[in-house]
């Protein structure tokens, strides 16, 4: 009886929260962050990075390629595992990550201009989640768009008929949709460690560098230390096995049912911590460089 | 709490530490309505107080009210306050506009609110003809209005300037003072700091002195120039008889000089005790049938009080 | 009638002479490198794989201490070009995490406040600023390249007799120019960087990107081209390539030397063109 009366003022509580005022805040950062960020030329190495692998794909298609690689659209499926797996998750993702997210915070810093949001009617957390979502749009926008246009070049080459009979008969729309979940789940992973980076470090590319690195050498470690990364992760989610190096240590895929929750889990708990330490922030902009 | 505790800004006995370096030390402030000024030379803590006020640094020791809401709750904070910081930075990329609309969207206000306050606050500072421009294309007075507008327009019950007057030529300065003291008469809570001594004389209602991180005087400029007995007062009186007048004072303890102007039309007294100087020359008037032009007194503003108190170079007196 | 005292007078000492003026940029530079303790550790770190190396040359010569260590001259690698490129190879890598550490704040600091115009109302160039600000990072790359590699070729020189000297002179060339090249790479690339995008920490960020990015794409060019020209993009390849060149290892090059060097070569005007951009007196806000 009396759980339930904590339960039911619990529940009066939280419904008494200024939800309404904290949701129109949360939209108008995400909309000034947009305006500020998602068009902007100090944007540009980040579109390079998210159209890098359109216009590889994009060239692919108008060079000449031998008959056996346009028919064997297998092939140019694992083609796309390597690159995408290789290239696209661990650097451009990572690296448009580190460039999008850590400047939320970081570059607010550099630029002296973060007060202006400090001085607004406005709960530090919900500043969090907003420039969290805000980087998450901007991300998910250039990543997974790029990661969709990139899979459909793929298949031009072998023209329209075979392309949609594999996109639409076969597995390749389950795999695009795979490789664009995947590339959100890697931003939003990514996204909220570079955040908190951003915020707490004064100059988190040693702590991303570290984090680079560790990822790069993850196909080194043991099985159990393979784990404590967001690329075994992703990877284990994607569609289609890449052949993997003579040094590589083989481990067993982590399942998707504990990669996604997994993966959402670690980024609530970082955007928590960020929520909490930021309460602790002081503005003196005197020990930015 | 006390009653009246709502209406005004609390430092109880705060302190703030940049690591080892002080900045403010035992503050102990209760700041009523009107327009009151913090006057101090550099490094004194006057920003160190408008920061602490606002939430953007926390005390290392002591408790902060703004009219009873404390600076660690922004969300009901900053409803009532706007501060114009001195940091002369923007958000990139924005136009006064877009800066102004943008902030009073976060702040809460719907689209035709925010737009409606926007275009006020940008006529009030006169930036409407420049507010489609990049801020980052502003001239340094321009910056300074749109900084301001920016601090006003979602109409606080408190304003904070941390010193507004940088930058502006003599006429934008003057058109500021105007709107300060409008703002002021209409019932806003105004803070100042400012180095400009004599438009913080025009314009305050009371001073805060503050000298290496320490209150050194606060209250009205009158009360804490009457408080000072080691400077003595100096009054101009223009009159009729100045030398009689001069020969009736002189002998009183209180007065330490007289000394009579050249044409002959006044004199110049320094006296310990304004308030038996004011008396006996009313004494003086009704007696001896003297016709008094004038009287003034020579460093009754904030100038000669901050001299006195802290001196030219910045040290305590 | 008015009377003007003209006290004032003009500076008219000596000044220094013009040609050292950059100097005075790396001066106050290091004063700035070095308080960081973290930086001072790292560059104490870069030393120990020289330290290694001259231990293994002492070693090599020294019968009693590897005797008394239970080893012979066979279990040691052989102190040639291979080594040298090994050598070369290492503090390469220390040199690029020097440079990305050091590097980024160079430009980016005086850029984000505004300092560039106090240094350009003086007699100061836009060259000699550039000059000195490369010199930061030239004088700590060389300290951890070519002179320890040349202190090592002088040790194995000086134990092995000077027949060893005059038959091996091309590997001294190498260590040299090897470095020379890659030194120049770095600080060009660094500085272009810093001066690019203005923060220090995204700088950093960028440069880590061109390494790793580009190595990444291509690979990603190689494997979907079938192609080994993607290489091009990869300045860990490319040094790579120069350096197999320049110590007779030619089999292990990625792609033809000849456009190895037009691409480093190319990266440089790239840097020196960006650089001629950003470095300037004002900057347009548009």
């Amino acid at each position: 009886m009396r759980s339930q009366e904590a339960n039911s003022s619990l529940l009066n509580r939280v419904s008494e929260l200024p939800w309404g005022r904290w949701y129109r805040q949360t939209l108008a950062i995400l909309r000034l962050e947009l305006k500020r960020n998602l068009f902007s030329t100090r944007a540009i190495p980040i579109y390079l990075l998210a159209v890098a692998p359109v216009l590889l794909f994009g060239v692919r298609v108008l060079v000449p390629l031998p008959e056996r690689v346009v028919n064997n659209l297998g092939a140019s499926s694992v083609a796309y595992a390597i690159m995408y797996r290789s290239f696209f998750l661990r650097f451009a993702v990572f690296f448009g990550c580190v460039g999008i997210f850590m400047n939320l915070f970081r570059g607010e810093l550099l630029e002296k201009s973060l007060h202006y949001y400090f001085l607004a009617p406005l709960r530090r957390e919900v500043l969090v989640i907003g420039k969290y979502l805000s980087g998450l749009v901007i991300a998910a926008i250039l990543f997974g768009g790029s990661t969709v246009l990139s899979y459909l070049l793929l298949y031009a080459p072998s023209g329209v008929t075979s392309a949609r009979e594999y996109l639409l008969m076969g597995p390749g729309l389950a795999h695009l949709g795979a490789y664009l979940g995947v590339t959100v789940l890697a931003c939003l992973g990514y996204g909220s460690v570079f955040l908190a980076m951003g915020l707490f470090f004064r100059n988190p590319i040693i702590p991303a560098v570290v984090i680079l690195g560790w990822e790069s050498i993850n196909f080194l470690l043991p099985p159990m230390l393979k784990k404590i990364s967001v690329i075994y992760y992703l990877e284990s989610l994607c569609p289609v096995p890449v052949p993997q190096g003579s040094v590589t240590i083989l481990a067993d895929p982590a399942p998707a049912w504990i990669g996604v929750p997994g993966l959402l889990c670690v980024t609530a708990i970082v955007l928590v911590i960020a929520s909490l330490l930021i309460r602790r922030l002081e503005i003196t902009y005197s020990n930015v460089e | 709490m006390h009653q009246g505790d709502g209406q005004r800004i609390i430092f109880d006995n705060v302190s703030k530490f940049y690591g080892e370096v002080l900045g403010i030390n035992r503050v102990n402030l209760s700041i009523p309505p009107g327009i009151t000024s913090l006057v101090g030379p550099n490094a004194s803590g006057k920003t160190t107080i408008l920061n602490l006020m606002t939430g953007l640094i926390r005390p290392t020791r002591g408790q902060i009210r703004v009219l009873g809401i404390p600076p660690d709750r922004p969300e009901e904070l900053f409803h009532k306050v706007g501060y114009c910081t001195q940091y002369d930075s923007f958000p990139k990329g924005l136009t006064g506009y877009q800066f102004l609309y943008s902030f009073l969207r976060v702040h809460g206000h719907d689209g035709v609110q925010a737009e409606q306050l926007t275009c006020t606050a940008l006529e009030r500072v006169k930036m409407l003809d420049a507010a489609g421009r990049r801020v980052a294309g502003y001239s340094k007075g321009m910056r300074q209005r749109i900084k301001l507008a920016q601090a006003i327009c979602h109409l606080p019950s408190v304003l904070i300037l941390d010193e507004p007057l940088n930058g502006l030529d003599p006429m934008a300065r003057s058109e500021m003072i105007t709107l300060f003291q409008e703002l002021g008469k209409a019932g806003l809570h105004i803070i100042v700091s400012s180095h400009i001594l004599h438009e913080v004389d025009m314009i305050s209602d009371r001073v805060i002195l503050l000298n290496h991180g320490y209150v050194v005087a606060e209250g009205d400029i009158q009360g804490v120039r009457s408080e000072m007995e080691e400077h003595p007062m100096q009054i101009l009186v223009r009159c009729s008889k100045p030398a009689h007048l001069a020969s009736r004072i002189f002998h009183q303890d209180h007065v330490v000089e007289v000394k009579l102007h050249d044409d002959g039309q006044g004199l110049f007294v320094r006296t310990r005790s304004a308030d038996r100087f004011y008396l006996l020359l009313n004494e003086v008037v009704v007696q001896d049938d003297l016709v008094i032009e004038a009287v003034a007194p020579a460093d009754e503003d904030v100038r000669s009080v901050y001299e006195y108190l802290i001196g030219t170079d910045g040290g305590t007196r | 009638m008015a009377v003007y005292k003209r006290s004032y007078r003009r500076f008219g000492g000596e000044l220094t002479p013009e040609w050292s003026r950059f100097l005075i940029l790396p001066r106050y530079a290091y004063q700035d490198v070095l308080r960081s303790r973290l930086l001072l550790a790292f560059f104490v770190v870069c030393f120990a794989f020289p330290v290694g190396a001259a231990v293994l040359i002492y070693l090599r010569h020294n019968l009693s201490a590897l005797a008394l260590l239970n080893l012979s001259v066979a279990d040691l690698i052989s102190i040639d070009n291979k080594f040298f490129v090994r050598f070369l190879s290492f503090q390469g890598t220390m040199a690029f995490l020097l440079s990305a550490f050091v590097g980024p704040g160079l430009v980016s600091a005086d850029l984000a406040n505004n300092a560039l115009p106090l240094y350009f109302c003086r007699p100061f160039s836009r060259t000699e600023y550039v000059v000195g600000k490369m010199c930061v990072l030239v004088i700590l790359l060389s300290l951890i390249t070519w002179i320890p590699g040349l202190l090592l070729f002088l040790l194995q020189s000086n134990l092995e007799g000077t027949t060893w000297l005059y038959e091996n002179l091309w590997i001294a060339a190498g260590i040299f120019l090897g470095s020379w090249i890659w030194i120049l790479i770095l600080s060009l690339l660094t500085l272009a960087l810093s001066a690019w995008v203005k923060w220090r920490p995204i700088a950093g960020a960028l440069l880590f990107g061109v390494f790793f990015v580009a190595a990444g794409f291509g690979q990603a060019i190689n494997n979907i081209f079938y192609t080994r020209w993607g290489n091009l993009i990869n300045m860990g390849e490319l040094i790579d390539t120069v350096w197999s060149h320049l110590f007779g290892l030619p089999g292990r090059t990625a792609v033809p030397i000849w456009s190895a060097w037009v691409a480093l070569l190319a990266i440089c005007i790239l840097c020196l063109g960006l650089l001629y951009r950003k470095v300037r007196a004002y900057e347009v806000v548009r």
